[in-house]
């Protein structure tokens, strides 16, 4: 470390103001931050809610990542070795998937930080951390077995058109990890829906066992939600599905972890759950007696393990920058949430997963409650007045 | 009557004129800096739609649809003057939008002034004129055509405000000069339609 930050010492000058490389100060800075503590902390932005500075923040939500990061890692070497009905132990489960999933992670990062990169040197904005969390969910809502350079393009389109052409971190209004998630899903729906969810990689000796379904929980579950595998299976996440979605007791610790350091909104995933419940409830009872295979039976909470419903009500819909900012205009936004991912999973057999397409939805409605929830308080406190 | 909610939901939601068809974008672009005067011109497009669609439908089915003329005398039942639909829709509507405009620079002068030309620009609007096409291509019945104008009205209407509500949020983000205005709001529109496209698909 000394060594690094002598050499860092020794080249600072240069990219100082009016130094050789000034052009290149920004980069350079997030380069020196990225190792070491920095002496300044952000000055402002429309991301600052307190104290609290963005570097923080956004290392706490990576923090509450590494759970849900792990489990998916061992999930993907479980399922491998399930398919193939090899007999493994953690530590090969464990080596296996993270031989798979590294290289997501790492292209996801470099190819969008590259970006940012390119951005705070064309027009002299210092680059934001925001990217640490965006890097690490775009992997974690993929499947394991899709094209690195796909992985790349999302990273290019979020970064690009979600966050930078609005100013960059903080400016955005949907969320930039599910608009690239969004982008790859309507572009190559053959690479993110369907039997892809299972690493197939051959192993030497071994060949594919005959009559191997690959389909996720969520495809099934159109046709008869019986068939599904257990509530407790589906809790713990042994699983098909997204690198980070299957477990939902991964996602709840890097809930309690959110709550506690105060940087997600309890409100929030509290009230998704809530609406996911409450809709899923009201589909029991609206649902035809004389189908009982019908997707509208399926037990209410049944639908918050499934999926990624635990993901995005705790890592997605929490995003501060682009969920409704006002007390009451989150809880009305997380209800929505919840509702109208249950809606679309039950009506909408195009797409299984109805989450993403619900969060991105009220993205672009959570301004409009904002204003009602405001206006509706000014006309509360003029007729008090 | 299923069939008709169905219909209600759908022309809002899944095909909704702006997101699906990308109709009326001149004025859903221009008008949809604030989100008081957006809703304005949303409620003038509901109201010409309303009116129009159920109106061009009664002209279509009496004047101009082939043996339409029946009901004058049986000598013409064999005429059809379906080529006439385009240039009778359209005046239809600006009639409608003569009186629209009337109304609001009586009753609302302050939105009169902040909708400018776009008020009188409504005849011109292309989802208005699609909605009437709309309901002839597909041959809508009356309660269906009823139904659908108040739908893809009130899809309008919601498409506008969500714009204007994103834009005034906007109003602080730092977009790079070349983009502002209207290129960020075309690139906010094409956003805006990737989370519609949630609704295709639906089977109600």
């Amino acid at each position: 470390m000394k060594i690094a930050r002598k050499l860092i010492d020794s080249v600072k000058p240069h990219f100082s103001k009016g130094g050789k490389y000034e052009k290149f100060h920004y980069a350079f800075d997030a380069f020196e931050t990225f190792l070491f503590v920095p002496e300044t902390t952000t000055q402002k932005g429309v991301h600052i809610r307190d104290a609290m500075d963005m570097k923080r923040t956004m290392f706490t939500v990576v923090i509450a990542l590494i759970p849900c990061l792990l489990f998916g890692m061992w999930n993907v070497g479980h399922q491998h070795f399930l398919a193939f009905g090899m007999e493994a132990d953690n530590i090969q489960k464990f080596i296996f998937g993270a031989i798979k999933v590294l290289p997501i992670v790492v292209v996801s990062y470099s190819v969008g930080l590259g970006v940012e990169f390119i951005f705070s040197i064309l027009k002299g904005h210092p680059v934001s951390e925001g990217y640490l969390v965006t890097g690490l969910l775009i992997p974690l809502t993929l499947p394991v077995t899709i094209p690195l350079w796909m992985v790349g393009l999302g990273a290019i389109f979020c970064t690009l058109l979600g966050k930078e052409i609005f100013g960059g971190t903080g400016y955005n209004f949907m969320n930039p990890a599910l608009l690239a998630r969004a982008f790859l899903f309507f572009a190559f729906p053959a690479f993110m829906s369907g039997d892809i969810w299972t690493d197939l990689t051959s192993e030497q000796g071994q060949s594919v066992v005959d009559g191997f379904s690959g389909a996720t929980n969520l495809s099934t579950f159109d046709t008869n939600f019986h068939q599904m595998i257990s509530s407790s299976d589906m809790f713990w996440g042994f699983e098909q599905g997204s690198i980070g979605e299957t477990s939902a007791f991964a996602c709840l610790l890097g809930a309690v972890f959110l709550i506690i350091s105060g940087v997600g909104s309890f409100r929030i995933m509290a009230s998704v759950f809530a609406g996911g419940f409450l809709m899923g409830l009201l589909m029991n009872v609206l649902a035809p007696s004389d189908l009982p295979n019908h997707s509208m039976h399926m037990p209410a909470i049944n639908h918050l393990l499934i999926g990624g419903f635990a993901f995005g009500a705790i890592f997605m819909a929490t995003d501060p920058v682009t969920a409704a900012h006002t007390g009451k205009g989150k809880i009305i936004y997380g209800l929505l949430i919840g509702a109208f991912t249950v809606i679309l999973r039950v009506f909408n057999p195009a797409y299984p997963e109805g989450m993403m397409l619900s969060i991105l939805l009220f993205n672009v409605f959570s301004p409009l409650i904002d204003h009602m929830v405001v206006e509706q308080h000014i006309k509360s406190r003029l007729k008090n007045a | 009557m299923e069939n008709l909610i169905s219909l209600f939901v759908r022309s809002i939601f899944v095909d909704n004129a702006i997101f699906a068809f990308f109709l009326g974008m001149c004025s859903y672009l221009a008008v949809s800096k604030k989100i008081k005067t957006a809703s304005g011109l949303g409620l003038a497009v509901i109201f010409v739609m309303v009116l129009t669609t159920p109106l061009n439908y009664l002209i279509l089915k009496y004047l101009l649809a082939p043996g339409a003329l029946a009901w004058i005398s049986p000598s013409l039942a064999d005429v059809d003057l379906t080529f006439l639909a385009f240039i009778l829709f359209i005046s239809t509507i600006a009639g409608a939008v003569q009186l629209v405009e009337m109304v609001v620079e009586k009753f609302a002068p302050a939105l009169y002034s902040a909708l400018g030309i776009f008020l009188p620009l409504i005849t011109v609007n292309c989802s208005i004129l699609g909605a009437s096409l709309f309901m002839q291509e597909r041959e809508y019945n009356f309660s269906e055509t009823l139904v659908f104008s108040i739908g893809t009205g009130i899809g309008f209407f919601l498409a506008i405000v969500l714009l204007a509500s994103i834009r005034e949020r906007l109003r602080y983000s730092k977009i790079p000069p070349a983009l502002q205005g209207l290129g960020i709001a075309m690139i906010v529109t094409g956003l805006m339609a990737i989370a519609f496209l949630s609704f295709s698909g639906i089977k109600l």
